[in-house]
């Protein structure tokens, strides 16, 4: 070759260098270098085919990256196998430009198919490498003639892949970098994390996407903490950065941040990036909401914190669990209590221990063991022993602990001590047994009845005495209709009020009569019934007794027979009497005068034993006794005759005087005053008041208006003498009375101003005692 | 040997609460030929009587006044000396045997009858 031309040659391809190196520099596309390397070695060769071949991943096939003067089916498409027979395997294994003058001739290697489809015949491969002789690929030159690469293309070719080498390595890293980048922002927007960039020192937030959880920053802020940072939690957060951002690359803490909705928890990490010389440039972090994380976590731990309340604070019961065999376990206060054992001393002890020795020997504790495991829970009442030997009955259960794959993984018992109510309970029932024996023993009939429905609920024996019924018979059906058809239907209304009564909450008393079934007599009850309170304030029971009370009864009717006819013999006695009376002055020579007299005076002793005989059920008044001897006179209260003054009674004792008084008064009248014919008015008055023995009664007696005659009787006459006797001398020695009597000539006054004994006054107007 | 009892010249005290039949005593007993000392009703009025007046030969006593028993008044009068004798309506059963002893008049009383139980 003439030097002409070669000077020529390496001045194209200078000028092809210097060119890439400007393609190089400029372009970031490494398709676009790729290609325009080609093409420029291509003509700088005078080839005008070149092509680049890439290492897969994995170092086992060539990829055809770029080319010029191939089909558009073959770059970017075409792979080679890496073997030992292919002559570009063998130029990277090298290191060096390995040159095929022309493929028909060459033996060591094997020539792609699609290169001799091509029409190459002969070609240039020269490896290229990154920095750090790591191999990247090929630059493989073609040419469709055979040909002769000298000493210079070969220079030529390896100062280019020498420039390509680094060129390449950049455009991969920076390809490398997009991709990573893409990936990093992919995972961004695939996250639903807030993800932030903070500087080395953490003063200064980068960047934060706030994913719609926290409001993001794009600007670059020293306040970060005071933005999203709860309050509370910014000393905890700053002594954890200081505390491993020394040495650590990785920082994790959990924190309460403030953000649209409210106050939240968030899980922080952050990764330091280092740059090539190790030190930190920035921290880059993604932080999650773990509110309900923390909430599920809190309320769990409450959960078991109050569980573990209850089973400590319970300590009326005994509650602990076991391991499959029995084992305490769990051993808490309840238990210690009831059982006496301490924890130390009862964990890992055979439950066995609480159960009597009786039980031990039949085999319970196993059997409990067992029926807990097939039906899920034993029922444990029985009593059990305590560390110092006593007893104690425990009502209980035990029930199998389960794991998730149901096998048995031990027992939880729950027990209470109910040594004391069952001493109750015995109690009561003694108490009830008692109750029973004075029932069957009384012979008046006990009972007891629901207070809606009256039903019985306790009936004595003696009932079937009282009543002439059987219980069975007197229990059939409806009770009280059973019961009440046993009553005198006279009596029924009566007895009804009286369980209305009770029902309302009264106690009360009530006799009626019964006529009983065995022989049909009559007999008289009493009953006393009472309300049985129930706890709630209302009549829940209705008790009673019922006592025989026809003895009673009929002994005070005969008790009353006896008063009636004592009555009537007394006042047939002063019949006789009077009878007498008449008998003898026929005899002595009577005068019609002492015949009126005694009789008139027999007669008001008679009434007055009337009034006497009553007067346990009726008090005897003046105004009664004044009354009588009046209207036996035929004198009526009215236009002539007043009779005024309060409700005074008069003892028993003093009512014959009194009345004997009052009839010699009254007789008078009739024969001589206001009550005769001659006409006139009487008027007799009373009023009470006190004295310094108490209560007395001032009487009154007045006659007015009476027809003024001479010859009328004298005042001692009028008396009779024996009225003014009683009033003047009886009334003061019987009844301690101070008395007057004046007769005028048109009018009469008598005055008695007499002593009441205590409780004379009627009942609720007193004021004085 | 010994004559009927009599009542002529003794002091005899009444005690009765009702007036008739006071009355009625003091009537028969005055006419039987005694001084009456009384009629008193009441027991005070007893008891007062016998502190002041003199002596007493005899004293007949009904045994309820108005309520009141006599029986203090006896063991005063017995403790004098000075005889005495109830005059009542009482079945003698009714009395505490304490004062069996004391002779009994049913009323209506006739002033023999009292002379010999008093005197006899």
């Amino acid at each position: 070759m003439p030097d002409r031309d070669k000077i020529e040659v390496l001045l194209r391809q200078r000028k092809v260098l210097a060119d890439f190196g400007d393609v190089a520099l400029q372009s970031e596309d490494m398709d676009a270098v790729l290609h325009e390397a080609c093409r420029l070695v291509g003509e700088a060769l005078g080839t005008g085919r070149a092509k680049v071949l890439e290492i897969e991943k994995g170092g086992e096939s060539l990829l055809v990256r770029a080319g010029v003067g191939w089909a558009p089916e073959v770059v970017g498409h075409v792979r080679l196998p890496m073997d030992e027979h292919s002559s570009e395997t063998y130029a990277i294994r090298r290191g060096k430009p390995v040159i095929s003058q022309d493929i028909t001739r060459e033996d060591r290697f094997e020539v792609p198919a699609f290169m001799k489809e091509a029409g190459v015949v002969s070609l240039v491969n020269v490896p290229v490498f990154r920095p750090g002789r790591q191999a990247y690929g090929l630059l493989q030159v073609d040419d469709t003639q055979p040909r002769d690469f000298d000493q210079d293309h070969i220079e030529f070719l390896r100062t280019y892949a020498t420039i390509l080498g680094p060129v390449i390595d950049r455009l991969l890293k920076l390809e490398e970098l997009r991709a990573s980048e893409e990936r990093f922002r992919a995972f961004v927007t695939a996250s639903n994390d807030v993800v932030y960039r903070i500087s080395p020192d953490w003063r200064e937030m980068r960047d934060l996407r706030g994913r719609g959880f926290l409001a993001d920053l794009s600007h670059a802020g020293r306040d970060w903490q005071e933005h999203f940072v709860h309050s509370e939690d910014r000393e905890m957060v700053q002594a954890a950065i200081k505390d491993m951002t020394g040495n650590e690359d990785l920082v994790e803490l959990e924190h309460r941040v403030r953000h649209p909705g409210g106050i939240a928890w968030v899980l922080s990490r952050a990764a330091a990036i280092r740059d090539a010389e190790g030190q930190i440039i920035e921290w880059l972090g993604a932080a999650r909401d773990v509110t309900d994380r923390r909430a599920a976590e809190a309320a769990l731990r409450e959960s078991e914190e109050r569980f573990r309340t209850i089973v400590e604070t319970a300590t009326d019961y005994a509650i602990f669990t076991t391991d499959p065999d029995g084992r305490i376990q769990l051993w808490p206060p309840g238990a210690q209590r009831i059982f006496g054992w301490t924890a130390e001393e009862a964990v890992g002890q055979a439950m066995e221990m609480t159960y009597t020795p009786e039980d031990r020997a039949a085999g319970v504790p196993e059997n409990e063991r067992r029926e807990a495991r097939e039906k899920g829970h034993a029922p444990n009442v029985r009593f059990h022993m305590r560390k110092d030997g006593s007893r104690v009955f425990i009502e209980g259960v035990a029930r199998p602990l389960t794991a998730r794959d149901g096998t048995v993984t031990g027992f939880v018992k729950v027990g209470q001590d109910v040594t004391e109510r069952r001493a109750t309970e015995e109690a009561l029932r003694e108490s009830e047994a008692r109750f029973r024996q004075f029932g069957e023993a009384s012979s008046d009939v006990l009972w007891i009845r629901e207070c809606e429905s009256l039903a019985y609920e306790y009936l004595s024996p003696a009932f079937e005495t009282l009543y002439g019924l059987s219980r069975e018979e007197a229990l059939r059906g409806n009770h009280v209709l059973r019961w009440m058809e046993l009553i005198h239907p006279d009596d029924r209304d009566r007895v009804l009020d009286l369980l209305r009564r009770v029902r309302k909450g009264e106690n009360a008393t009530e006799t009626y009569r019964i006529i009983r079934p065995i022989d049909g007599q009559t007999r008289w009850v009493r009953n006393t019934d009472f309300p049985l309170w129930g706890k709630d304030g209302h009549v829940q029971r209705i008790g009673g007794l019922s006592h025989d009370a026809t003895g009673e009864v009929e002994s005070r009717e005969r008790l009353e027979l006896l008063v009636t006819e004592l009555q009537h013999r007394t006042r047939n006695l002063i019949g006789v009497v009077n009878s007498i009376a008449n008998q003898t002055m026929a005899h002595t020579g009577p005068t019609e005068a002492f015949r009126e007299e005694f009789g008139h005076r027999l007669a008001a002793l008679s009434r007055v034993q009337g009034l006497l005989s009553r007067a346990q059920q009726e008090p005897i008044t003046l105004r009664a006794l004044l009354t009588l001897e009046l209207q036996a006179l035929g004198a009526k209260e009215g236009e002539r005759v007043r009779i005024d003054g309060p409700w005074v009674r008069i003892r028993p004792t003093n009512v014959q005087t009194l009345a004997l008084v009052v009839h010699e008064l009254a007789t008078n009248a009739r024969k001589y005053g206001a009550l005769s014919e001659g006409g006139g008015r009487l008027s007799v008055t009373w009023y009470l008041r006190s004295g310094d023995e108490g209560q007395r009664v001032f009487i009154d007696w007045r006659e007015d208006d009476l027809s003024p005659t001479d010859e009328g009787p004298s005042a001692a006459e009028r008396g009779g003498g024996y009225g003014r006797l009683l009033i003047e001398r009886a009334l003061p020695y019987s009844l301690g009375a101070t008395t007057t009597y004046e007769l005028g000539r048109t009018e009469l006054r008598c005055t008695i101003d007499l002593p009441l004994a205590r409780g004379s006054r009627k009942p609720g107007t007193s004021h004085d005692q | 040997m010994t004559s009927n009892p009599t009542l002529a010249g003794r002091r005899i005290l009444i005690v009765e609460d009702d007036f008739v039949i006071a009355h009625d005593f003091a009537t028969m007993i005055g006419q039987a030929g005694a001084t009456v000392i009384g009629p008193v009703g009441t027991l005070l009025e007893a008891m007062k009587l016998i502190e002041r007046t003199g002596h007493l030969d005899g004293a007949i006593l009904d045994i309820n006044l108005g309520g009141e028993m006599v029986y203090d008044l006896v063991d005063a009068l017995q403790a004098q000396g000075v005889p005495v004798v109830f005059a009542t309506g009482y079945d003698p059963a009714a009395i505490p045997a304490r004062y069996a002893s004391v002779p009994l008049c049913q009323k209506p009383i006739d002033p023999e009858q009292i002379a010999r139980a008093i005197f006899g």
